[in-house]
């Protein structure tokens, strides 16, 4: 005997789990990873920024301390290889992950 | 705007002051001197300076006239009458007893060749500073 | 390729430059008869920036005292100049070096 299919019943497909796209915004998780980064790229920003405007106060004249700007300039570039280098260890580990066998 | 007709300039501000100073050490020398091979005694000898423009090296028609030298444009003999003073037994003395001798103040002298030394002290400074700076103009490059 | 900071840099020290060359004809005229001293209006050059302007307008130094024989140059104020210009030049050489720096090695670290 033939079961009758009902049109009422609706036709689903088995349910699939939904990866997270990567264009998701992880950073908006707090404490994540993602926004790790992020709030270190700003700060090799603003680091950068404030040695740029030190260094444009002192071309102006209006600011005769040379040891203000020399500190700011260097502040910003430490903290920038600061932030190379730790970017390419996180590459190193990815690299690493990437390669585990599962 | 090359740094390099700075040091061309510093260089005639030496030369200059070097002249100034030769001259000033003949004067110096001979202010005794009662006899010359033109006849008459000694005539103090002045250095006139003036300022010339610097063609550098590299010159083009549109180069910078930032630079301006210094020369000796001439030298001036005194033309004064010279100084005559009353020593009857000297091998110049004329028919009076007089002899003339250079107008020449060595004290004065001295303080020009002072004034003369520091000028070209000032000039060796500069040369100094200029090369310093165009030496960490190169070290950009590193 | 470098940042607007660099230029500023750069105009900074080309000023310098030709202030520096303007001291070195003052200090070799010191003693010419009827010399001025010279000089650029450093600040005004500097804040007005043309693109391309190398020569900035020489003026004559004001405040001077001048001597019996027309003569205005004073040597403290050229000796003072000589060693601030050749600072000044020396600390924005440094800070450019800073900058290139930089830039270098986020090129080379791009590398890896």
């Amino acid at each position: 005997m033939p079961i009758p299919i009902h049109a009422s019943l609706p036709i689903t497909s088995p349910a699939i789990p939904q990866i997270p796209t990567p264009t998701a915004r992880p950073a908006s998780v707090p404490g994540s990873f993602g926004e790790l980064f992020r709030s270190s790229i700003q700060q090799v920003q603003g680091f950068q920024q404030s040695a740029h405007q030190q260094v444009e106060q002192f071309l102006s004249g209006e600011t005769e301390d040379l040891h203000k700007v020399a500190l700011a300039t260097q502040q910003a570039e430490l903290s920038f290889d600061l932030f190379l280098q730790v970017r390419n260890k996180v590459v190193q580990a990815y690299q690493e992950v990437m390669r585990m066998q599962i | 705007m090359s740094l390099f007709s700075a040091l061309s300039v510093s260089a005639s501000g030496m030369s200059a002051q070097r002249a100034r100073a030769e001259l000033l050490v003949e004067n110096l020398a001979n202010s005794e001197t009662t006899r010359t091979p033109e006849g008459g005694p000694y005539r103090r000898k002045d250095a006139v300076f003036a300022t010339e423009a610097q063609p550098s090296q590299f010159a083009s028609m549109f180069q910078d006239e930032l630079g301006t030298g210094v020369n000796i444009s001439e030298v001036v003999e005194d033309t004064r009458e010279p100084d005559r003073r009353y020593l009857p037994g000297h091998p110049d003395a004329d028919a009076q007893g007089y002899v003339a001798f250079p107008r020449i103040n060595p004290a004065e002298d001295m303080v020009d060749l002072m004034g003369a030394s520091r000028g070209y002290q000032a000039n060796v400074a500069a040369i100094g500073a200029v090369k310093d700076m165009i030496n960490r103009s190169i070290d950009l490059l590193r | 390729m470098l940042d607007p900071i660099s230029n500023r840099l750069e105009r900074y020290m080309d000023l310098l430059s030709s202030r520096q060359k303007l001291v070195a004809s003052n200090i070799a005229n010191a003693d010419t008869p009827g010399y001025r001293t010279r000089d650029i209006d450093f600040h005004f050059e500097f804040m007005t920036q043309l693109e391309g302007s190398d020569n900035p307008n020489v003026i004559e130094a004001q405040g001077l005292k001048v001597k019996n024989d027309g003569n205005n140059v004073s040597m403290d104020r050229e000796t003072r100049l000589l060693a601030e210009n050749a600072i000044r030049f020396n600390a924005a050489a440094s800070l450019l070096k800073s900058e290139i720096r930089v830039l270098r090695s986020a090129i080379q670290e791009g590398k890896q």
